[in-house]
Formats: C-alpha cells, structure tokens, sequence
C-alpha cells in the first residue's frame, strides 16, 4: 500500500468516526441491550431476570400480541401500496410546469411536515363521528343524520373497521417524502423517451403502462419496502392519540402500541423488548427483500 | 416539383420567447433523402421537431405526403424518428423496443413480432433481438434505433444526428449502410447532421441552415462547387475556404467573370479553397507569403500562411513538396477557382 | 375521552434518554419534584398548594412535574425510576400504586408518621389510609377520600319538572329518572334505542356512566355480590354470581334496554363531562374529581347526590396519596412538605380548590369543605357516602385488568354483546392477569 492510500484511509476513517460513534452509543447498543433484554423478565424498577425464551411462548399465547401482528400486518400491506399509489399519482401528476404546480406540491407535502401529534390532534377532530367535518360532509343532502344515500355515515371511532380505514386514511397524507422522491424519480425520465412515445402515438394508459411504470418500477419497490418498514412505526401515534387502540377491543392495536403499553404502561420492558426484537426481524426480513429487488434490478438493467 | 414528400411552408418556431426558425420554406420530393445540414444552435432540431409535431410552430403550415398536419398530433403524422440518444426504453428487449409502435397501434403481438424481426434483419441486428439496450454497444442501439424506425413504414424518416455518437471508423460504415439502406427502400428521409462531409456523402440534397433560416438548397454538387453564400462556402470544405478583400493583396491570374467590379473597394470578398493555391518559391510570380505552420495528412499537407497584410491564406500541397515552416513564399490562384461574394450581405456575386 | 396532550409521547421520550444518563436529574439541593396529573383546573390546585407551602416554609423550594394523564405519569414515573432519577413525591391513585409498591419502590413512611408532630393517623379516614398499607406498612398518606356520586343538572329537573334524586334512592329510581329525563330538542321524552331504524338523538341524554369495572363495582357490592374472589389475594373476577351480574346486566341495559345513556359515538364525539357541562346530560356517575371542572359552569345549577342503592348502599374508594420514591435525593425536604400537604393546613388549602374531598376528619367536616360559597350544595353526600365505601383490590397488574375489562365493557354495553360471553370474556381474560400480579 502507498503512503498516499494510507493517508486517505485515516482521513476518511477520521471523517466516518463521528457517525459511527453515534450509531454505536445510540443505536447499535441500545439495540443490543434490547436484545439481550427479550430474555429476561424486567419492569424497569428492579433488575433484570434471565427467563431464557418464557417471553417468547408467552408472545404465541397472548391473543393481544397475535391480534397486533395481525393489525400491523394488514396495516401494512393496505395502507403502503395506497400511500405510494397516491404518491405516484401526484408526482406524475405534478412534475410538469405549469401554473400553480408549486403550490400544489408544497401542499403534498405539508401534512407531513406537520409533528406527528398535533397531526393526530388534527384528526380526532376531523374524524369526530357527529360534529367532526368529514362526517359533516358525508351527511350534507340526508336526513336524520344519514348520508344522501340513507346509509349511516362511517363510525370513525367507535367501529372497528372504520377506526381501521381511519387510521390508514391518516397515515396516506404523510406520503410526502414519497411524494418528493417519485417526483424526483419522475423528472430525472429521459425527455426523448416520451417524445418517442408520442410519435408512436402511445395514449395516456399506454404511457403510463408501458413506460412510465416500468421505469419506475425499481424505485416504487424500495419505496414500498421502505414504507412498509416504515408502517411499523407510524402506525404508533395515529393509535396513541386517535383510537387509544380501540375501538375496543385491539382493533387499532398495532405492535409499536403494543410495546408501548407493555413497556410503559404495564412495565413489563423484558416482554416488550421481545416484541422489539420480533419487529427487528420483521424489518430484517424486509430489507432482504429489497436487497433482492436491487439485486434483479440490476441484473435485469445489466448495470 | 413533382410528389412532394414533405413540405414546410414559411414555417416559424419559437424556444420560449426566441424565435429559433424564420419562416423556413423547404421541400423535400418524396423518396429523397434530405440532409439538413448546419453548426449548433442554427435550427437543425427544430426542423426535425416541428416536423414531428413536438414542437409547435407559430407560423406556416407542414404538410408531410400532401396532407396539412400542422394541427396534428406527433402520432397522426405518420413520422418515425431516430433520436441522438436513440431512445430506447430500457426496460424492453430489442424485439419489444422494435415492435412498441406496432404493439401500441393494436397490431397483434405475432405480427408485430415478425416486423420487428423482419426490420431488424434489414438493419443487421436480427441476432440482438432478445438483449436489451443496456448490453448493447453504440453501433448496435443505433442499428435498433434505425429498425424501429423502419418497422412501421411511415411518409418520413427523421433522423437526428444519428451517427454522432458513433467513432469514425463506425461512422463511416454506418453511413454507407444508411445511404444503401435508403437506396434499398426509397423512402423519404430528413437527416440532421453538423458533419458537412456526412451530407456530402449521404445527401441526395442538402438544405444548409444557419441561424433559422435556410442558406442555400441544393445537390452536394451545387452546395460545393457554387455555394450560395461565403457562409455556406466557408462551412462546406475542410480546412474551410480562403476568403480575402477583392482588392486585397491576392490577385487571381486569368479572366475575372464578365462584369466583376474587382477593384471596386471593400463590395466584394474573393473566395478560393485550399486546394486551388498554387505554393511556389519566393523568387515566383504571385503574392509574397510566410509559412505559419504545415500540417500533413498522410499525401497531403495544409500549409497555413500569413500575407503581408497578415491576412491568413490556407492551402493544400502535396506532404513531399511543402513547405518549410518560417519559410518566404509566393502564392497564386486562378479566376476558375474564385468564388466572388458580396461582401456586406455574404450573397454569391451573380453578374 | 382522551385529551392527551401532546406532551405524552415526546417527555416520556426525553426521560428515557436524559433518564438513561447518570441521575444528575435531582441533585441534593435541587428542589423536591412532585409528580401529578390532571386537568387544568387541578393542576392550578396543586400549584396553589405549593405557594402557600413555599411562603409558610420560606427557603423551601417544590417543583410540580406535570403528566398528560395517567398513563402518562406512570410512564414517566416507571422510566425516571429505572434511569435512576426518580420524582421525590408523586402523587397516585390506590389502584394504581400497587405495581409500585409491590417493586419496592415507594419508600414506608411509618417512622416519618411516628416521629412526626403534624401527622396523627387517628385524624385521617382509616378506608384511605388502609388502601395504602402494603405489607402491614404505611406506603403513603392519602390527601383525599371520595366515593362516585350523581352529578345532576338541577336546572334541567326543574325545567322538565322530574323529582330530583335524593338519598336512599334505588337503581330502579335512577332509571325511571334517566328516562324521564330523555329528552328530544322539543323537550318530549325519548327512547333513544336502536331497535327501530335510525336510533333517535336525544338533545338531553338521562344518565352519563363509563361502562368500566370501576363504576360496575358498588352495584355488584350493593346487590350483595363480589368483584373478585378474595379482595386481599385476588385470583380471579366474579361477576358470574347471579347478584354480580344482575348488576351488570342493569348497567349495559341503561344503554341497551333504555337507550338513556349517549352511544360510543356520541361519547367520542363529546365526552360525558363535556356534555354535562354543555347542559346536555341530565345526570353522571363521576368521582369528586369532576368537582373542579363543575364549577366552571355557570349557565344552570348543578348538585350531587349519593349513588342509587340494590341492597344496601355502598361506595367505592377513590383515593390519591402522595407517596416518596426510595430513591428520591431529597427525603427529609420531601416528607417536610408532604407533612405539610397532609396536615390540616394543606388539607384545608386544597379543599378549597374543590378537587378532593379531604381525607383528614376535621377538615373534611369544616366550612372549607362542607362550605356553601360554591357548589356542590349537598357536599355532604360525598361524607356520608365514606362510610360505605369498600375499596377495591390492589394488585400490581390492575392497570392491565382496568384495560382489558374496560374494551369488554364498552363493547357489552354499546355493542349490545351476549352477557354470557362478556362475563366468560372477563374472567378468562384477566385470569392470567391476576396469575402474573403480585399482592400487597
């Protein structure tokens, strides 16, 4: 090796420190400790007790914790294809110029940028079964506080199903980030690409079948994956501060509630650090899959 | 003229607010492969993209096989088009990125497939049928290129630099295979080039462009032997062509045309290429020059001199006979090589 | 239902990272941290109880740490314990401390009480101060002592010319009341069930009341039932004696049957102390907590009466004490000031806030409390409701039974569940529970 190589080595492993550092003491360990923790029986107050994998078998028993795997999971694979179907839409909707594009696309973003808890805040109101104005709306040309067609108007927070579509319903305007990086996905498509198209007379749906999405394709599946990584925790506060879980009895219980309470409220940190630890592989898992995707993304483009 | 292919008929285009083509009258005979020839920023695009309604124009009419498409959207012109870039889609193999055009068009997947095959093996690339564009090299995207085009048989070919990206021994190949190809299938074709020995070789005609406008149209013949206007003469010919004072220091030996007022001062310029300067000695007839610099190109060399007055004067000798760098000599051209241009406007001087 | 304030998630993130640090939180001479919840007009009580005490001890320094609720103050408590710099007084219900207590982190106060001049456990209710004996120990002092009572709307009663309740009266009085106090916009008397079509929406709802275990359990005891199987080591819940689930089945009815409580939508859409305030509910079960809030009101009369009676009448415990963390910095400033807050002098302070009923006899039966400047008129129901009140068990997993039993509850009353299964749902699901809890 030359003294030059070395050098750059020691700049760059300087430059890198700060960041490992962090990532080591804020991450990495409390991670581990996590870890660790799964195996043991500890309420916070006194010290952790090795119980090997009872956590465990109680995590298969306990209907509360299968009922939260459930609620993620379908969370998850309802509320990311909608939220990145609804990202696309307005990215391809606004990436040209044209007059009031700009405002358009700092209004996508916004409710992201909102904090997360006034944003909750925000929708209990929105939601509120009688007085709220999406309910309001709904019932504007009906009678008796029925919807112009004579049905009852969705019970956002009293009926399971619906406390479910309000949860995902809130989460879709979040999409911002995706919103931000499909559109920049889209801008960076090859101009003559299109013109091509146009001289083939390709319609609309034919773009967007043939070109359009293919293209994309690659970066709508790591945002997928992202975003169902992602669905894990920010299905947390739209459950914490909208529904409390319910309505009863788990049917907005999704697994970071889960922890949550068994962590803080009932103080049993060992069995919620082994749901941590089952959400750790969950996104495991999941970023496999994106390997792979990066994987055949590449093999297929020959980069 | 008969059966025209193409038409633009005082077409005006805009970027923006900058107008990029002023009212652009061309015609191009149907079956004729037309050159459009000119340096960067002239136009030469917009011509093709007017033509296949990517752009729009603000004024005059395009007429592609008789019918008035100004309105017309780019699919209903009947126009295939071969990209710089080529434009291929990335993610479809060579035999789908051949067949989009049918397939789009709802002609049904077995018949567009054996197009697709049957256009592939007239441009030389039937073998790459099931790559795709990313493992392919230049020359064989532009083959695919060029086989998209052909596959849908359309009024009119545009074909926008489609060499340039190539190297020049591909170049040159490419361009036999392009003007053969043409031979073979007759069609009409716009092609796009800055390279002025590209349209030499290629053009049945050649419209040259500068600044939005047309220069000159004509027969590579014509645009080399009587080019409209110094511009063309100087952009045509390589090293480009002499262009002195008419009563400068050169004086042309023999008859000057009938009624050239030669010595008339400063209303007209003398044009001369390269290959019309005879080099003697200094103790010759002719105007006293210095060797500058002598570049050789194989049997020939480019001697690059300075008169008197320190006007430069380019001319070709043969590599054993030239000059010595630094060295005095004595130059002269004949009336029959001149080319008399005014000098204000650039037009060629006609009697 | 919830007004959790925004502060819930992000402070209890902010203790567990500065709590994971070293304990530099409360250093020896900082000032003695209190730990309290509630709402704004609760939290103004306690902060005026802190004035005074700063201005009678000069040089004494308190600071209130407020929680969003309780779950919030438990979180925080919890987290602030493990990072090793824990609150020196918070203060806490006794159905809630047991978790605490069983994991030796409240420290026994009877020494301090022995020692002290200004305490005498003979002046408090014994009810409180045995709710907070673990292990025979005096864990914490208890500053107030209430039982549920009828909050009513006195204006209402008067306007649709219905008896108002009065002491002694029975569950079947409480529903021919709530009936009768149903009302439509027009005033008529309505039965707002679901069997016909669209249910009816009343203007004025009877009856508000919280289908919890909390507000089911005077009933179970007053019909001559339990709750639980042994109130001092509890392994079970027994609401499947046919006296327990009378009871529970005259709960879910007063929404089922008689459709004269709100429905879960309307609760979410307004919570039942909101639509008193709002003059929308003629009557709610509620502790004396909801006393502050009330006297905010001034748009019609309101008072309370005693909870309706099966057999005998019967109340439950509602108790909060201040108790001191083991490893709070500063004991010795901590027990002066909850010497203080315990003792006559706070008790009375506090009491005039409205907040508690106070827990020391004398007080309790003096002007400061019993006075009629402000409302309730008939503060005494909540006196004399003290000796019949039973508290409930504690055990360290309550506020896991209190969860679990209360999504069952909301869905039996307001989804009309088979009584069968909600009591079969109940014992199953809390069992393991109550397996897992440890008892004082």
């Amino acid at each position: 090796m030359t003294r030059p190589d070395t050098r750059s080595r020691r700049q760059l492993a300087l430059m890198l420190a700060p960041y490992l550092v962090g990532l080591v003491a804020l991450v990495l360990l409390p991670a581990v400790v996590t870890l660790a923790l799964a195996f043991t029986e500890y309420d916070l107050l006194r010290p952790p007790t090795w119980v090997g994998l009872d956590n465990f078998t109680a995590l298969v028993d306990d209907p509360v914790f299968r009922v939260s795997l459930t609620n993620s999971l379908v969370f998850g694979l309802v509320a990311v294809p909608l939220r990145v179907l609804l990202a696309l839409g307005l990215a391809l909707l606004l990436h040209r110029r044209a007059l009031g594009v700009g405002s358009a696309r700092s209004a996508a973003v916004l409710p992201t940028a909102v904090p997360e808890i006034a944003y909750g805040l925000l929708w209990l109101w929105l939601l509120n079964p009688l007085y709220g104005p999406i309910n309001q709306l709904l019932r504007t040309g009906g009678e008796n506080g029925l919807t112009a067609l004579g049905r009852t108007p969705p019970q956002w927070l009293t009926d399971p199903t619906d406390a479910r579509a309000a949860i995902i319903l809130m989460s879709l305007f979040t999409m911002g980030e995706t919103f931000v990086v499909l559109l920049a996905a889209r801008r960076a498509l090859p101009r003559d690409v299109y013109e091509m198209a146009a001289l083939e007379d390709a319609t609309g749906w034919d773009v967007f079948r043939r070109i359009t999405l293919p293209l994309m394709a690659p970066v709508l599946a790591l945002l997928a994956v992202r975003d169902l990584i992602q669905s894990l925790h920010f299905s947390f506060v739209p459950a914490f501060v909208v529904t409390d879980g319910g309505p009863p009895p788990y049917a907005t219980t999704y697994l970071s509630l889960f922890v949550y309470r068994n962590a803080f409220e009932y103080l049993r940190y060992g069995y919620a650090a082994a749901v941590t630890l089952v959400m750790i592989l969950l996104t495991v898992a999941a970023v496999l899959v994106q390997w792979r995707l990066v994987r055949r993304y590449r093999a297929f483009y020959g980069v | 003229m008969s059966e025209p292919g193409l038409v633009l008929d005082g077409v005006s285009a805009a970027y923006r607010s900058s107008t990029v083509l002023h009212e652009v009258d061309l015609a191009v005979r149907r079956g004729e492969l037309l050159v459009v020839l000119g340096p960067s920023g002239a136009g030469k695009s917009t011509v093709l993209r007017v033509v296949a309604g990517l752009e729009p124009v603000t004024t005059g009419r395009v007429l592609i096989a008789g019918r008035d498409v100004t309105g017309d959207r780019p699919g209903r012109r009947n126009v295939s088009m071969v990209f710089q870039s080529y434009a291929l889609f990335p993610h479809l193999s060579v035999a789908e990125n051949i067949a989009f055009g049918l397939e789009v068009r709802d002609t049904p997947r077995a018949v567009a497939r054996e197009r697709a095959r049957v256009a592939a093996e007239s441009v030389g690339c039937a073998a790459l049928l099931d790559r795709r564009p990313g493992q392919l090299s230049g020359g064989e995207r532009q083959r695919v290129a060029l086989a998209r085009a052909l596959v849908r048989e359309p009024d009119v070919f545009l074909l926008d630099e489609p060499l340039s990206n190539l190297d020049l021994a591909l170049r040159v190949e490419m361009r036999a295979e392009l003007r053969a190809l043409h031979d073979r299938v007759g069609a009409t074709v716009v092609h796009v080039t800055h390279d002025q020995t590209e349209a030499l070789v290629l053009a049945d005609r050649i419209a040259v462009l500068r600044d939005g406008r047309i220069e000159q149209v004509g027969t590579p013949d014509e645009i080399w032997r009587a080019p409209a206007s110094s511009f063309v003469a100087r952009f045509v010919g390589s090293p480009a062509m002499n262009l002195l004072p008419a009563d400068g220091p050169v004086r042309p030996a023999g008859n000057p045309p009938p009624g050239a007022p030669v010595t008339e001062t400063g209303r007209l310029d003398l044009g001369f290429r390269p290959e019309a300067v005879t080099v003697a000695g200094a103790d010759a007839e002719g105007t006293p020059a210095t060797v500058d610099r002598v570049d050789v190109v194989g049997e020939d060399a480019y001697a690059y001199l300075r008169l008197a007055g320190g006007e430069p004067v380019v001319a070709r000798v043969p590599a054993a006979r030239r000059p010595d760098r630094g060295a005095a000599v004595r130059i002269a051209v004949r009336w029959a090589d001149v080319h008399v241009f005014h000098a204000g406007s650039g037009r060629r001087y006609s009697p | 239902m919830r007004p959790k304030a925004l502060l819930a998630l992000l402070l209890s993130a902010v203790l567990l990272t500065t709590g994971c640090g070293s304990g530099s939180g409360s250093s020896a001479d900082g000032p003695v941290r209190l730990l309290v919840f509630g709402a704004p007009e609760e939290l103004a009580a306690y902060r005026t109880l802190i004035e005074a005490y700063e201005k009678a001890r000069p040089g004494a320094d308190v600071q209130l740490v407020e929680a969003s609720d309780r779950k919030d103050l438990l979180a925080r408590l919890a987290t602030s314990v493990a990072g090793g710099a824990p609150p020196d007084l918070f203060l806490m219900n006794y159905r809630f401390y047991g978790q605490f207590a069983a994991k030796d982190v409240v420290e026994p106060l009877d020494d301090r009480i022995a020692a002290s001049d200004a305490v005498d456990p003979a002046d408090y209710y014994p009810v409180a101060m045995d709710a907070f004996k673990w292990n025979g120990k005096q864990l914490c002092l208890p500053q107030n002592v209430s039982s549920l009572a009828v909050y009513y709307n006195r204006t209402l009663f008067q306007k649709y010319g219905v008896p108002e309740p009065k002491p002694g009266w029975t569950w079947n009085d409480l529903v021919g009341t709530a009936t009768a106090m149903t009302r439509d916009a027009r005033g008529v008397v309505v039965k707002a069930t679901e069997s016909e079509g669209a249910a009816l929406r009343p203007a004025v709802h009877g009856l508000g009341v919280e289908p919890s275990i909390i507000r089911l359990a005077p009933f179970v005891w007053s019909n001559g039932g339990e709750i639980v199987d042994d109130p001092a080591r509890p392994t079970r819940l027994t609401l499947d004696t046919p006296a327990a689930r009378e009871a529970l089945k005259n709960l879910v009815d007063l929404r089922l049957a008689y459709g004269v409580v709100p429905t879960d939508e309307e609760v979410e859409a307004e919570d039942d102390e909101s639509r008193f305030a709002n003059g929308r509910l003629a009557m709610l079960m509620s502790s004396r907590r909801s006393t502050t809030t009330f006297r905010s009101i001034t748009d019609f009369e309101w008072d309370v009466a005693p909870l309706p009676v099966y057999k005998e009448q019967v109340g439950v415990l509602h108790s909060d004490a201040y108790c001191m963390t083991r490893g709070a910095k500063r004991k010795d400033a901590a027990w002066r000031f909850l010497e203080f807050a315990i003792a006559e002098e706070g008790q009375r302070i506090i009491a005039a806030t409205g907040r508690t009923v106070p827990s020391h006899v004398a007080v309790s039966q003096s002007p400061a409390f019993l006075g009629p400047a402000q409302p309730p008129r008939s503060a005494k129901v909540f006196l004399d409701a003290i000796p019949t009140v039973r508290a409930l068990p504690t055990v360290s997993t309550w506020p896991e039974i209190e969860d679990v039993t209360y999504g069952i509850l909301e869905n039996a009353m307001h989804r009309g569940d088979r009584l069968d299964d909600v009591i079969r749902d109940l014992d199953q699901q809390t069992r393991p529970l109550f397996a897992r809890g440890e008892h004082g």
